[in-house]
């Protein structure tokens, strides 16, 4: 198939946005492609009484992102830069 | 880096390599917009007045809303959901010649004109762009906790 587009004047008086949020895009101009993925979590057992379940700590905590290890010193937390 | 002769680089970023916009003059769309205002823009979020190739924006976020302090409640950690590490569901292309589309674009007008723009707060990896571009990407994946304190023991009672 053959798409083909002829774009003939595009004029807007005003665009008034009260946000834009999580990886979204408000553009003025054109784009090949463009992909937005977004990914939401809460459902009903996101919902905790009393402490985190006394799980383990998880694979790879030890190069977690700015997270103290526990029986570590309370110092500043750092951040690793990839 | 280089571009038109021009040599820059940013100690230990890290960058990857750039790509170009291939610029093709004759179908390019200008973009005329008579002002822009912008309140706030806050957490990663970019505002950008000109072209651009490639973009690339990811948003990891752990919204927890604790009753207890931080330090008594115990560390959080990406790692521990699946929602950080869930692959994207690929987009499945058509193969077969029949249903190959080819698009092709004729800017008649080349200009695209917007009076106004006014915008109270662009923030947490969200873009605004006022050009074209070639790619763009974007992902958020946000997981919500709510965690209340749990029942303390009961002191033991008076004798």
């Amino acid at each position: 198939m053959i798409f083909y587009v002829v774009n003939y004047e595009l004029s807007v008086g005003s665009i008034e946005v009260l946000g834009v949020s999580s990886s979204s895009l408000l553009q003025v101009g054109d784009d090949d492609t463009i992909s937005l993925f977004s990914m939401f979590d809460t459902p009903a057992e996101s919902m905790i009484v009393g402490p985190l379940a006394p799980l383990q700590l998880p694979e790879g905590a030890e190069n977690a992102e700015g997270e103290r290890m526990p029986g570590e010193e309370h110092g500043p937390v750092t951040i690793k830069l990839r | 880096m280089r571009m038109n002769g021009v040599t820059f680089s940013l100690p230990g970023a890290n960058l990857p390599d750039p790509t170009f916009l291939s610029l093709d003059d004759t179908n390019l769309r200008t973009s005329e917009v008579q002002g822009i205002y912008v309140n706030t823009l806050a957490q990663a979020g970019v505002l950008q007045v000109g072209d651009r190739s490639e973009s690339n924006a990811m948003l990891r976020a752990l919204a927890l809303q604790r009753q207890e302090d931080h330090p008594y409640a115990g560390d959080v950690f990406f790692e521990s959901y699946v929602i950080f590490d869930r692959p994207i569901p690929a987009f499945v292309d058509a193969n077969d010649p029949d249903s190959f589309v080819v698009t092709h674009r004729w800017n008649a007008c080349k200009t695209i004109a917007v009076g106004c723009i006014s915008i109270i707060s662009a923030g947490a990896s969200a873009q605004v762009v006022i050009g074209t571009g070639q790619t763009h990407r974007s992902e958020s994946r946000i997981k919500h906790i709510r965690q209340f304190r749990g029942s303390h023991p009961v002191p033991p009672a008076c004798p």
